[in-house]
């Protein structure tokens, strides 16, 4: 608790929060325009599944951008500073420091899984949607983008931390936007192998492409997916702690 | 000049840069192709088609991200243990050393754009396109390079500026929505994120008018002047701080 405390101590003056913001902000704008202009074309689409739809697939591009962004910022610091040597004449260890920062990371990427949830809300009501609010369908897709999120959090962030030329963890990242955004493309069991593609897997609203036209499918989160990714992130966290738990520094 | 031009490659060594300037291209490569290949009866338009789909992602996303992270990278060693005093106290002069790092990133880029261009020639070969090789598409390769200087000068500017090595990364991607904005509201030659749009022929296939093209390059030569202007009023008012 104390190694998080001080983790958020070192952000203090970064404005982290200020870019998360900004960033989602250009997400969102981008989703509000897009949905007006759906709307504007065919009323049928204003609907909550279109909505969510909508923000999954755009999840899937901005996200793994915005959690290499983040988990570089937190992560570059210790490389910058040179800092690890004098972390390690504390009484913190190297683990304890590593889940510091992925919990601080995650808890960051949440702000904004819960600003993107609030802004469903908002725009919905904006717009005086006929259906009454699904709370349902909101609480999964917050909780499907927080699994795909954690998952590639355990991922950048075990780049950030063995790679100090972070111009590779934030190539990594936007890799991962570009396969997270064409994912769609790809067969089902390519998909399951991309990680990025989990923001768009995890939604509990899909698309069905029919000749002329589509229509949105409203369902579950898929249990089984969503209980290997979490596997995905457990690895990927004990097998990141592990390698920079015995770096040498 | 030519010697803070030099002083800069020694740098770059063991940085493994190229890997970086390499992935995004072959990626946004495949995928173009894959796309391409698995819808040949809707898309009729041959050369074209083709780069319609490899250029979409990589013009408008990833090459832009591409600047930002070749600036943020030749700026990263002066941020590191306060290098920027030394760098400083050197007998050249601000400018000479802000020109050094533009020409690296303008190498760089022009590296990963001849590599683009190579990739999609031989893509075109492998997916045995029809037709000779559309010569329009080297010369949006090269606009596209044009405006890539222009995104540069602002980007290096952020990057003295701002000693966190992603948070230029991130406000590129902002500026990256900005500018598409700016061209679906046919603003495009107003700013140098969406001029790269325009210039690479990213969104659209139709060829400028000479008027057009004209307008391009002094624009992009405005703002690589402009930006370069300020990126180095900033450097020399921070060293004067």
């Amino acid at each position: 608790m104390r190694a998080l405390l001080l983790e958020y101590y070192k952000l203090r003056r970064r404005r982290v929060w200020a870019m998360l913001t900004l960033f989602l902000a250009a997400e969102l704008g981008w989703a509000s325009v897009s949905m007006s202009i759906s709307i504007s074309r065919s009323a049928s689409n204003a609907s909550w599944e279109a909505l969510i739809f909508s923000l999954s697939s755009m999840n899937g591009l901005f996200l793994p951008i915005l959690a290499a962004i983040v988990i570089s910022r937190i992560c570059d610091m210790e490389h910058k500073g040179d800092t690890w040597k004098m972390l390690m004449t504390t009484t913190a260890g190297r683990r304890s420091v590593y889940a510091a920062k992925y919990t601080c990371a995650a808890s960051l990427i949440l702000y904004g899984i819960l600003a993107q949830a609030v802004f469903i809300i908002g725009f919905g009501m904006l717009h005086k949607l006929e259906a009454p609010l699904p709370s349902g369908l909101l609480l999964q897709f917050t909780a499907g983008t927080l699994v795909a999120s954690l998952l590639i959090a355990a991922l950048q962030q075990w780049v950030s931390l063995a790679v100090k030329n972070q111009s590779f963890a934030l190539c990594l990242g936007m890799l991962g936007g570009f396969l997270g955004t064409t994912a769609s493309l790809f067969p089902a069991a390519v998909r399951k192998a991309v990680v990025w593609s989990y923001y768009l897997d995890l939604s509990p609203v899909t698309y069905h492409y029919q000749a002329s036209a589509g229509s949105y499918i409203t369902g579950t989160i898929p249990a089984l997916q969503c209980i290997a990714a979490l596997i995905i992130t457990l690895l990927l966290y004990v097998c990141g702690n592990a390698h920079i738990s015995r770096q040498a520094i | 000049m030519l010697r803070s031009v030099a002083a800069e490659w020694p740098k770059l060594r063991r940085s493994r840069m190229g890997l970086v300037l390499v992935s995004l291209p072959v990626v946004s490569l495949i995928i173009g192709c894959a796309n391409f290949y698995m819808n040949r009866g809707a898309l009729e338009g041959g050369w074209y088609s083709l780069w319609t789909q490899v250029s979409l992602f990589y013009g408008e996303f990833f090459l832009p991200i591409l600047i930002a992270i070749c600036c943020a990278f030749v700026c990263r060693l002066e941020h590191t243990n306060r290098n920027w005093n030394l760098i400083l106290a050197a007998p050249v002069s601000i400018t000479s050393l802000f020109i050094a790092k533009l020409v690296i990133v303008g190498v760089l880029i022009a590296g990963a754009q001849a590599l683009f261009l190579f990739m999609y020639w031989a893509a075109g070969q492998l997916l045995s396109m029809t037709g000779p090789f559309p010569l329009d598409i080297v010369m949006w390769t090269f606009r596209g390079w044009v405006a890539s200087l222009s995104i540069a000068a602002l980007q290096l500017g952020l990057s003295i500026r701002i000693r966190s090595f992603a948070t230029p990364i991130g406000i590129s991607l902002c500026a990256v929505f900005v500018g598409l904005g700016l061209y679906v509201l046919k603003l495009g030659l107003l700013f140098p994120y969406s001029l790269l749009t325009v210039g690479m022929g990213v969104l659209t296939q139709r060829g400028l008018t000479p008027a057009e093209n004209l307008l391009f390059f002094s624009m992009s030569g405005v703002y690589l002047v402009i930006l370069s202007a300020w990126s180095v009023r900033r450097m020399r008012a921070s060293a004067a701080a």
